[in-house]
């Protein structure tokens, strides 16, 4: 699993977060890219850097937890990259 | 009013409750009649559900509620009538209404309850006696059609939080383990309960509201479900959690309320009973969560640029709160602002729990070593 950028998208869908409200967990984590350049991350139109990643990755990991499940996307520092 | 002569076939009868509400069944091949007198309300609808109720063990049979010579109707009897419909229908029956008044018709329309019953106005089929010439009609007491008195629910003056109120009552009457329903809306840059089931949820409601944080008030700004099974075992929210078990709430359900897919509200719905909703619960919450929205979307209740304030406003105050977690633990450590978001992070998910409320109590932690350092002689 190195590059799952194409599963964020889905991800985003399959847990029924508007790009709006994953623009606002993603900010609320610290991201300073704006709700198009998330947008773009997620149809891999732009490629976020390291960190930018995992705020996007975590909002979705959070919103999946809070259904029950657990964090199925993986970080940029998870041990078995 | 005296009804006409007493009919014969009389499956279940009840001794009035009010001096004019009665409820009479009639057994017929394939259908059961049951013919409503009166007011239904608060204290009459329970007998009607139970005598609704007590059909059930008859076997499936299609039930034709009559309502033609019914003065008044509220929200309770209109739960009685929601929770009939869904009962039927998964037995494969169905709810038959005769002649619902005008007003009771449009209020079914609003709800969409109008897709779980079939409302008919021709004359009922009579049964063994022939009630019109029973009673000539020179001694009928009662004026042509009866118009429901549903002012009681505000019709007129509010059709919205009406019908908001009595998707309320819906709710509280069909989904098993509801002890109580509210619906809160945003308006003018506030979230407000525009209808309760009583005084306990609307304070549940408002204590969301003083402490900034609750289930109601995420799915509210964000959109999103939100489903508390145990609520002694949450770690979301934390001010707000300690009152709701303080005032004996076990678990909550609070559903978005969205006009064209932006949040405007949330149906929540409270439980004393611990893990109380089921798939087939939720499922029904976001039955009426719907129709809760497309009463919100008739009436253009529009998520203005004061509502997307709001939520920048709850996503500034959160964004602050991790920034100086994460600043504080540079400081601590020494280590660079994007070592110290992973770190957060990481202990985050180790403790099970998500990186505003990690921050929060690392926030907390801090601030109570700095104050014992400052204490120390």
């Amino acid at each position: 699993m190195t590059d799952s950028t194409a599963s964020l998208e889905q991800a985003r869908q399959e847990l029924g977060l508007s790009h709006s409200e994953l623009w606002f967990r993603y900010f609320e984590l610290g991201g300073m890219s704006t709700a198009l350049e998330v947008e773009a991350y997620l149809y891999e139109a732009l490629k976020p850097g390291v960190h930018d990643r995992d705020l996007v990755v975590t909002a979705l990991n959070e919103r999946c937890s809070e259904m029950g499940g657990d964090h199925p996307l993986p970080y940029s520092d998870d041990a078995d990259g | 009013m005296d009804g006409p002569a007493a009919v014969s076939h009389v499956g279940v009868e009840n001794p009035p409750v009010g001096s004019s509400f009665d409820v009479r069944a009639r057994f017929e091949p394939g259908e059961v009649v049951v013919t409503v007198r009166g007011e239904v309300d608060q204290l009459t609808a329970p007998v009607l559900a139970g005598v609704l109720d007590g059909l059930a063990p008859a076997g499936p049979v299609d039930v034709v509620l009559d309502l033609d010579e019914v003065s008044f109707l509220d929200a309770a009897g209109l739960g009685v009538i929601a929770h009939q419909a869904v009962r039927l229908r998964s037995t494969g029956k169905a709810l038959r209404l005769r002649s619902p008044s005008p007003s009771l018709r449009r209020l079914l329309d609003l709800t969409s309850l109008i897709d779980l019953v079939e409302a008919f106005d021709q004359p009922a089929r009579l049964g063994p006696v022939q009630r019109e010439t029973a009673v000539p009609d020179s001694e009928r007491e009662t004026p042509a059609p009866v118009e429901p008195r549903l002012a009681a629910l505000g019709v007129s003056n509010d059709v919205v939080d009406a019908a908001l109120r009595l998707v309320t009552a819906l709710t509280s009457a069909t989904v098993e383990g509801a002890d109580g329903v509210s619906v809160s809306l945003h308006r003018h840059g506030r979230v407000v309960t525009v209808a309760a089931s009583d005084d306990t949820i609307a304070q549940m409601d408002r204590d969301q509201y003083s402490t900034g944080e609750g289930p109601c008030l995420s799915a509210a700004a964000e959109g999103l479900w939100f489903h508390v099974t145990s609520l002694r075992d949450e770690t979301r929210w934390p001010s707000f959690v300690d009152r709701a078990l303080q005032d004996g709430i076990a678990s909550i359900l609070s559903s978005p309320l969205t006009v064209d897919d932006l949040p405007v509200g949330a149906l929540n719905i409270y439980s004393t009973t611990e893990g109380a909703f089921g798939p087939h619960e939720q499922e029904m919450a976001a039955l009426f969560a719907s129709q809760a929205s497309g009463i919100l979307t008739e009436a253009r209740v529009d998520q203005g640029a004061e509502d997307l304030a709001v939520r920048f406003r709850l996503a500034l105050q959160t964004r602050e709160l991790i920034a100086q977690a994460e600043g504080a633990v540079m400081a601590q450590q020494g280590i660079a602002a994007e070592d110290a978001a992973s770190l957060v992070r990481r202990l985050a998910r180790r403790n099970e729990t998500t990186v505003r409320e990690q921050s929060a109590v690392m926030l907390e932690a801090t601030l109570r070593e700095t104050t014992i350092e400052r204490l120390r002689p």
